[in-house]
């Protein structure tokens, strides 16, 4: 499989739009800042995104409020997203383009809102009233609408593997013939059944996230939305990127806590540059999903000890972002076709004192250097594991 | 077009709690006793933490492998729902509102999509790629859309789950699902296996269409139920008649469902 990657973007905490992500990677400046989402008082870091709140949907998107839409419309307006998808859906015709979208927890954030506002008769107010966004597919309805894409629609929830999963699913649809493009995506928003959820099984760390560090004690939430355009190869034939391989797995262990040898993670990554046609010290730059949880980092080094050289350079970027849940599968593919791109492999921030008991060693400064072959992780709760490998579309 | 065969079924709701129950309920029988929900395939320690929504969908998915007799550790999973499980939902946003530092840790990791699938695949070991997806009204259509096109781009049987259960106050004056409905389809790329319970040819075509009524089930009343929107394809099956069932699958697109028979449905063990 080669399937042509044409424009993509993501907006995060570490910046709206490729441009500024990149401004921050290269000055190693972080979008983590002391919890202040209003209502939430945890003593945490959050990567919250300005002004999500303040997106003005256009009139005929309004029944579809909430923040998590806001935040995939501000996504959507970014690198000439919009306007491309546009141009291709002139092309190709609207139909046959699908949208798949990851989200972990959709609009709850709306529901939570109504749930402070109910009536005296127990009932949601009628502003509250909206059936799609309530439920798991408010990203896919809201993004079809906003696009006019009319193929195929769907929106893909298994945790933090969500928006990795979908460039899996885009694929199984392109190569199946079943529509020609696929625009892939992924939404997740700051929300207080995460920060809280996340507070109850003490994962959550009251400092700055420190991915590999030795101090390491728990991850920070995130928000973030990114999206990209993917195609069989003749129909953009700008494009210089492709997905390669993914690989898609099950821990089979236990609902949030990894497999210890990384067994799962261990069969994603095989499966991912099994498909990619590629041997493992090809690979030239991994973006870790490197939480900055005790176990997932422990658990991740030593699952890429079991396959990678270390040559293969590799990092976690959860200290500019947060971890964007749903949404860090996109964003962590974003930031690795951005070093395929750019060249710049981010060093992990924050890791200031290497864990010397992680069995595979990460990198703590940007390196720069030609990264023909990148690839991204993502895990998330249930055991669910998604790896995707990106590389140039001519050999 | 996609053409797939169907190796297994499972079925549950309120008034049938298997195959072979829907098909007797279906040709006017009622069932002695309201359907129960202990699915064997988690263990006990595990189902006492699992909520209904869980429960019922590794139902549905063990029954559906056990009439095939194939090990889950060679299935791929789906599990699709339009709004998730709205008890969770409910209890999250109801403690959030109170008292937001009270929140169960296990209620939630219980409240991720792909709850059912992760429970599923430590249960049965599988390491297979396991999803969890949703297409709000048209769940049913694009799951069973998705888990063709995986089984058969992967040749490997692909176990698509659907189920909704009732919403609770204030919830269900936006969502009227009144009784829980959960069904699975063990899906195989055509030929891959002898003996299949039915073969399904998938067709997406251009066409704005209604949602079809759903067949008469004496004792419930299904028809809030987004899961449900599967009785007419399930009804097909039990038929044993090649017909066409049209599920919409967006404003405007239809899933056209080509239904052969099989050979002779298999009965479930159970």
């Amino acid at each position: 499989m080669r399937l042509a990657v044409g424009t993509y973007t993501a907006t995060s905490a570490a910046g709206v739009g490729l441009a500024a992500l990149q401004e921050s990677i290269t000055s190693r400046r972080s979008g983590l800042r002391k919890n202040d989402l209003r209502g939430c008082d945890l003593d945490t870091w959050i990567g919250r995104i300005d002004g999500v709140e303040d997106q003005q949907l256009p009139p005929h998107l309004t029944h579809l409020l909430s923040r998590n839409n806001q935040l995939a419309w501000l996504g959507l307006q970014q690198d000439g997203m919009l306007g491309d998808i546009a141009r291709l859906s002139d092309q190709l015709g609207a139909d046959r383009i699908g949208v798949v979208m990851g989200t972990s927890t959709s609009s709850i954030g709306r529901t939570e809102e109504a749930y402070t506002q109910l009536l005296p008769s127990g009932e949601f107010r009628d502003e509250f009233r909206q059936p799609e966004v309530h439920g798991l597919h408010s990203p896919g309805i809201f993004v079809a609408e906003a696009t006019g894409l009319t193929g195929p629609a769907m929106t893909i929830s298994t945790a933090c593997s969500s928006s990795a999963k979908v460039f899996a699913t885009a694929a199984r649809w392109i190569n199946h013939g079943l529509i020609d493009a696929v625009l892939v995506g992924g939404i997740d928003s700051l929300c207080m059944s995460i920060l809280y959820g996340f507070h109850s099984l003490e994962l959550v760390s009251q400092n700055v996230c420190r991915p590999f560090d030795s101090r390491r004690d728990g991850i920070n939430i995130g928000e973030a939305c990114g999206y990209a355009l993917l195609a069989r190869e003749e129909l953009l034939p700008q494009a210089e990127i492709a997905l390669l391989g993914y690989g898609e797995s099950a821990d089979a262990y236990h609902m949030s806590h990894p497999h210890p040898q990384g067994e799962g993670a261990v069969i994603a990554m095989d499966r991912a540059i099994e498909r990619a046609g590629i041997s493992a010290e090809k690979v030239d730059y991994i973006n870790l999903h490197g939480t900055a949880s005790k176990a997932n980092d422990r658990i991740e080094s030593y699952a890429l000890s079991r396959r990678f050289s270390k040559q293969t350079l590799v990092s976690s970027t959860k200290a500019w972002t947060g971890h964007a849940l749903g949404a860090a599968g996109i964003l962590e593919a974003v930031i690795a076709l951005q070093a395929i791109a750019s060249g710049v492999c981010p060093g992990t921030l924050n890791c200031e004192q290497p864990d010397p008991e992680l069995a595979f060693p990460v990198i703590t400064d940007n390196a720069e250097r030609p990264v023909r072959y990148a690839m991204t992780n993502s895990f998330g709760f249930g055991g669910n594991n998604a790896t995707l490998v990106f590389g140039p579309i001519h050999d | 077009m996609t053409d797939v065969d169907v190796l297994g079924i499972g079925v549950w709701s309120e008034v049938f709690s298997n195959w072979d129950e829907f098909r007797s309920v279906m040709s006017g029988d009622v069932m002695d006793t309201a359907a129960t929900l202990a699915p064997q395939v988690i263990p006990a320690k595990e189902r006492r933490r699992a909520p209904v929504s869980v429960k019922i969908a590794v139902e549905v998915m063990d029954q559906a492998c056990r009439m095939a007799a194939l090990d889950a550790k060679e299935i791929a999973t789906v599990f699709a729902s339009a709004i998730g499980d709205m008890q969770i939902t409910d209890y999250m946003c109801r403690t959030l509102a109170e008292a937001p530092r009270t929140i169960s840790p296990t209620r939630f990791h219980n409240s991720v999509h792909n709850a059912a699938t992760g429970y599923w695949s430590i249960a049965t070991q599988s390491h297979q790629a396991a999803n969890a997806v949703s297409g709000f009204a048209d769940s049913v259509s694009i799951a069973i859309l998705d888990g063709a096109i995986q089984a058969v781009e992967e040749q490997l049987p692909v176990l698509v789950v659907t189920q909704e259960i009732a919403a609770p106050p204030p919830l269900d004056s936006i969502y009227a699902t009144a009784h829980p409905f959960a069904m699975a389809l063990l899906l195989s790329p055509a030929g891959a296996h002898p003996s299949p319970v039915a073969s399904m040819r998938l067709v997406v075509e251009s066409a704005a269409i209604d949602v079809p009524p759903l067949p008469e089930i004496p004792g419930i009343d299904l028809s809030g139920n987004y899961a449900a929107r599967s009785l007419p394809l399930l009804e097909a099956i039990d038929k044993q008649q090649d017909r066409e069932v049209k599920l919409p699958l967006s404003a405007s697109k239809a899933l056209s469902l080509s239904i052969s028979a099989g050979c002779q449905a298999r009965r479930s063990e159970n």
